[in-house]
């Protein structure tokens, strides 16, 4: 189930996830900072096992939009569903649906005063209630997984920007996510740590997580998205697979931003 | 009685004659002594003394303190300090001629006592002062006008009545004083406060169990409220109240116990402690044998 | 001086007994004050007005004033009469203290990244658990220095209870001047004795504050 959206890319066909199975439902979504719209009557549907890339100019609202999805920024108008319920207000059953919400930072924002194993056990321990040595235990599986296992016990600040962006997304996959959000997780890195997290995002793209990535990185959209949204001045303009999207794009704004990407 | 019998015959004065130098002492005061003020006074003294100056201006400064009630108290809105202190002065000053209005009063506090009389801020100290041998050294003490000893102040209802019961107590006074250091060698457990209003208010509200000082100011206190609380204990030390005068004015010290000699045989000391400290109920002492002056 | 040498247990009485008002006064006004702050940043609007307006009303009411309130005019009102007179001066010091406490403490917590907020929250912590688990943890070392010279103004505070029934160092202090001709010894005697455990305090601020930077 969780690979279908990516047969259906490999097979070349076009489709829009929107039939069944949605996992996230933004549905006239808008958003205001004072006197600035920054969420135009959003609409967006995020299938399970889906990889959403959203681009588009700085100040578009990609960033607002990400974080409103586990409601770090309320709404002013519309509904965001998860598996079908709508986001509560502030406070405990927030808090729970926030852990099967994961999120990666654009600066990593690590707990600066416990270890690497800390920063992955405390959601575990704290939210769920799980045994020290259980969460522990994956805890280290995962940071396997993403290459850092051998730093466990040192500190966030001992690790490299590259090292802890991969510990976040550790941190963020223990809470065992439905979906995994990440606002521009390489924006922050030096340019030779961008391929080790990126290369994590792909292997999770791969096992079928559903991901919504708001990046610069075209490579990553082109070779892990399952679809290309592209916002600006806070409106969704475009909504394409990745392909089509960069070799062919529809609207002027997209075609203007993909000229200017281009050409550095 | 014999008050309103004299405020008739100083009406009666004051028609006829309309004497400047007539007193109608105490009128103010409802129960204060009825002081004879001297006529002519500045004629009964020696030239060059101290005493014909004052009795010449008319004036008397006198340093009282204004916040030991039954002693020398002024409330805010009175004109006047009220006491056991004042109506001496109010005795000393009569005979200079000078009726109690025109006597000028200063508040002083223990620390100010010797300095206001060093700096000639003040004539005459009246004010709770112990006479001790190191005052004695800066300043001049005349008397004792009254003998005290630290006594107990508690509650009506409260059992202590030796010194021996206060062995475990908590028992308030004027944090640093010798009163508080005398009562924590008799066991007792000390309890400093800045004043002795707060101390009261401690033994009222039955947070500590006695309060201790001088007898007299204890007894002040008790007149205040004399349905709530009581003065016990025999006193256990010995405190003599004397009248401070500077020492450039020796002078001052023989006048000062010839009148207070006089006053305590004319019954005005009686009057003046009854219309005062008397009113907590006690009886009315015998009053003390005052000092030699020490010779010129 | 000869009191002193000949009584020096009195001395040292009274400041174990100072050290005893500040320890416990530092504890209960660390807690008090903690939880004023939590309470100033967190999302419940009139836990939030509660906090601020203690805060402000205490901060700007001269210690002595809390002093006369706790050990005169409360048992006045017939409250707080049996209490002991330790446990009174505790209470008056800490009511004092807790908001100067609440207010570095919060801008301690305003030095902790938003981010370590949000990143809590992304995992699914409450604001009690982001509180305790990730922010204040953080914000007590950047806290130390300031809240080291909050505790060390409150334990010459202190001395405050010493015109009120409490026979500390300040108190035994006018015991001796009452009593000595030389003022002056008695009065370097007793400030010595508030410098050392002031001087205690800060070393013990510095090694935190080193220890944790080591940490990190």
């Amino acid at each position: 189930m969780a690979r279908v959206g990516r047969l259906w890319i490999v097979s070349g066909a076009m489709t829009t996830h929107r039939t069944t199975d949605d996992l996230v439902v933004l549905d006239h979504v808008d958003k205001w900072f004072g006197d600035l719209h920054v969420l135009k009557d959003v609409d967006l549907r995020i299938g399970r096992g889906e990889v959403v890339v959203v681009i588009g100019p700085s100040g578009s609202g990609k960033s607002t939009l990400c974080r409103a999805i586990n409601r770090l920024e309320p709404i002013d108008k519309g509904t965001i569903t998860l598996d079908g319920k709508p986001l509560p207000e502030e406070g405990k059953e927030l808090a729970a649906l926030r852990a099967e919400v994961g999120m990666v930072f654009q600066s990593f924002n690590l707990f600066a005063h416990k270890t690497i194993l800390e920063n992955v056990t405390l959601g575990p321990i704290k939210v769920r209630g799980e045994k020290k040595d259980v969460a522990e235990k994956r805890a280290r599986e995962l940071l396997d997984r993403v290459g850092v296992g051998h730093q466990a016990e040192k500190y966030p600040a001992q690790l490299s920007g590259g090292q802890q962006q991969r510990v976040a997304i550790a941190r963020a996959l223990a809470m065992e996510p439905k979906v995994m959000l990440f606002d521009e997780p390489t924006s922050a890195l030096d340019p030779e740590m961008i391929s080790e997290v990126l290369d994590v995002m792909v292997d999770l793209a791969k096992r079928g997580m559903t991901m919504v990535v708001v990046t610069h990185e075209m490579g990553f959209a082109r070779t892990a998205g399952d679809r290309v949204v592209f916002m600006a001045d806070g409106a969704i303009v475009e909504e394409a697979a990745p392909e089509q999207f960069f070799t062919n794009p529809q609207s002027d704004r997209a075609k203007d931003f993909l000229g200017k990407i281009l050409q550095h | 009685m014999r008050h309103a019998r004299f405020r008739v015959a100083a009406a009666a004065l004051l028609l006829a004659g309309g004497l400047a130098a007539c007193g109608d002492a105490g009128s103010d005061d409802a129960e204060g002594v009825d002081v004879e003020v001297a006529e002519n006074a500045a004629d009964e003294f020696e030239d060059g003394t101290r005493m014909k100056e004052l009795a010449e201006d008319g004036k008397l400064v006198i340093g009282v303190k204004y916040d030991q009630p039954g002693i020398g108290f002024k409330g805010a809105t009175d004109d006047a300090p009220a006491g056991f202190d004042p109506e001496i002065g109010k005795i000393l000053a009569a005979d200079l001629g000078i009726a109690p209005e025109n006597i000028t009063w200063k508040e002083t506090i223990s620390d100010n006592r010797e300095p206001f009389l060093e700096s000639g801020e003040v004539d005459l100290v009246i004010a709770s002062y112990s006479i001790t041998d190191e005052r004695r050294q800066v300043v001049g003490q005349a008397g004792p006008y009254y003998v005290t000893g630290q006594q107990l102040l508690v509650g009506s209802d409260s059992d202590i009545d030796s010194i021996e019961d206060v062995k475990g107590t908590e028992v308030c006074s004027v944090t640093g004083s010798t009163s508080l250091e005398n009562i924590e060698a008799e066991g007792a457990r000390p309890r400093g406060f800045d004043t002795y209003s707060e101390c009261v208010d401690q033994v009222l509200n039955g947070t500590v169990d006695a309060m201790t000082t001088d007898g007299a100011i204890l007894l002040g206190y008790a007149a205040e409220n004399p349905d709530r609380l009581k003065v016990v204990v025999e006193p256990f030390s010995e405190e003599r109240y004397g009248v401070g005068y500077s020492l450039d004015e020796p002078e001052m010290c023989q006048w000062i116990v010839d009148t207070l000699t006089e006053a305590q045989e004319s019954g005005d000391w009686d009057t003046a402690f009854e219309a005062t400290l008397g009113k907590s109920g006690v009886e009315t002492p015998e009053p003390p044998a005052m000092d030699e002056c020490p010779a010129a | 001086m000869d009191d002193l040498t000949s009584e020096f247990d009195l001395v040292l009485q009274a400041f174990w007994l100072t050290i005893q008002l500040a320890a416990l006064s530092g504890v209960v006004s660390v807690l008090l004050g903690t939880v004023l702050a939590a309470m100033r940043v967190g999302p419940v609007a009139p836990l939030r007005v509660a906090a601020a307006t203690y805060v402000n009303v205490v901060r700007n009411t001269p210690l002595l004033i809390v002093f006369v309130f706790v050990f005169v005019a409360f048992p006045n009102l017939g409250l707080l009469v049996g209490t002991p007179f330790l446990l009174k001066g505790v209470l008056a010091v800490s009511f004092y203290t807790a908001p100067f406490v609440a207010e570095a403490i919060r801008a301690g917590i305003n030095a902790v990244p938003l981010g370590q907020a949000e990143a809590a929250r992304a995992i699914g912590l409450t604001f009690g658990q982001t509180m305790g688990s990730v922010i204040l943890p953080q914000a007590f070392r950047a806290v130390v220095p300031p809240l080291a010279s909050v505790l060390i103004a409150m334990t010459k505070n202190t001395s405050i209870a010493a015109v009120f029934g409490i026979v500390e160092a300040t108190a035994r202090m006018r015991y001796f001047t009452n009593n000595s001709p030389d003022d002056t010894i008695v009065f370097l005697v007793f400030a010595a004795g508030y410098i050392i455990i002031v001087e205690l305090l800060s070393v013990g601020a510095w090694g935190l504050e080193r220890r944790w930077r080591v940490a990190r």
